[in-house]
């Protein structure tokens, strides 16, 4: 097992005892917190408790919704194509 | 292991490899037993269905080209059902990351999936059909896109906000450390083999028990579940995937877990305090 000599974001004079998962960030034990399982820094859980919290945008939601639509009914289409095709080969 | 459960401890406690994955995946998969069923209830139309397909596609053989409303037909019903079976993977899911962080079978707070984290597996999740279904024919990419679907379930929810490249990359930065989700994928073709002869040597022998205790009389039974039947054969293979999937989910959320307690120092922390309480 290697140990990180990475630093905590914050104090730099501290070793990093976790990464936030939301922003990546370094941390060491005091600015670390552990919520639903997930590592956070102070500034990152502020934001998910609500005070500063960052929404997806109506775009993000839209932008997302049509791929996964235009994947899954190209993935029906390639379905057949590509069954159709193997069958053929037998 | 009974010992930390009872603790209260996180399940993590050795470094990432294979072997230490699908350790504690299993364990995981004991604690989540409730939430399997949830998994294969909402699994099983679209199951049913994709047998219904590839039955369809040997009964018109070579002819399938002429079929293809047919075909279509029943692909579009595969595709429907399967937004009900990625539900049901992703309460599996967070009930696997619940129970990893937790050290205890999840509550109802396993169902409470994120809409976000949802809607972006639901992204990732089609991709990855749709990148499986094209790479069928070389069977390099196929293993890399059933690799990147089982990385697409673990990061599920780290994925805070909706985005449509945003998921992909989470995917990607734990795609790094290829080598274990890779072994992952050749280790549960295994285990789709292994399970795929005991279902169907389970079936077997309650045929044989029925036919033997009593006196039942089943002259039917061996042709129906028999390899002479094809339905049989495609249900089989149907319950086999049923029966693996939930190991598959928790090994890549432990997975996915343990990757990201290794870049952040977290196992360590785990294993000074594993060793603080033994000593």
């Amino acid at each position: 097992m290697t140990v990180s000599l990475a630093r905590c974001a914050y104090h730099t004079d501290r070793p990093a005892f976790a990464r936030c998962m939301s922003c990546a960030k370094m941390l060491c034990q005091e600015c670390a917190t552990q919520w639903d399982g997930i590592w956070h820094c102070a500034s990152c859980l502020g934001a998910k408790r609500g005070t500063r919290r960052q929404r997806s945008g109506a775009g993000s939601w839209i932008g997302a919704a049509f791929l996964s639509l235009m994947f899954l009914y190209l993935g029906a289409r390639v379905m057949v194509w590509t069954s159709a095709f193997i069958a053929g080969l037998f | 292991m009974d010992e930390r459960v009872h603790c209260g401890t996180v399940l993590i406690r050795a470094p990432l490899s294979t072997t230490s994955v699908l350790d504690e995946a299993a364990d995981t998969v004991r604690l989540t037993a409730p939430w399997t069923a949830v998994l294969i209830l909402t699994a099983l139309p679209y199951r049913f269905l994709q047998a219904m397909f590839f039955d369809q596609l040997l009964e018109v053989g070579s002819s399938a080209s002429q079929y293809g409303n047919l075909l279509g037909a029943t692909a579009n019903l595969i595709v429907a059902s399967l937004l009900l079976a990625l539900w049901g993977r992703a309460v599996y899911a967070r009930a696997c990351r619940l129970a990893i962080a937790r050290g205890d079978a999840p509550g109802r707070a396993a169902w409470r999936v994120p809409p976000a984290a949802y809607a972006s597996y639901v992204l990732t999740a089609s991709a990855m059909i749709f990148a499986g279904y094209l790479a069928l024919y070389t069977i390099v990419g196929f293993i890399v896109t059933v690799m990147f679907a089982g990385l697409a379930i673990g990061t599920m929810e780290l994925n805070e906000r909706v985005g449509v490249f945003a998921p992909f990359r989470v995917m990607a930065r734990y795609a790094k450390s290829i080598a274990v989700p890779l072994a992952l994928v050749f280790i549960f073709f295994i285990a789709l083999l292994v399970a795929l002869v005991n279902l169907w040597a389970a079936f077997n022998l309650v045929k044989a028990l029925m036919t033997a205790i009593g006196g039942f009389d089943a002259p039917r039974w061996p042709l129906l579940f028999g390899p002479g039947n094809r339905r049989f054969t495609l249900i089989v293979i149907a319950g086999a995937i049923l029966l693996v999937e939930p190991f598959w989910i928790a090994a890549y959320v432990v997975f996915v877990r343990k990757a990201g307690a290794q870049e952040s120092g977290d196992d360590l922390r785990a294993w000074f305090a594993e060793l603080r309480r033994a000593s």
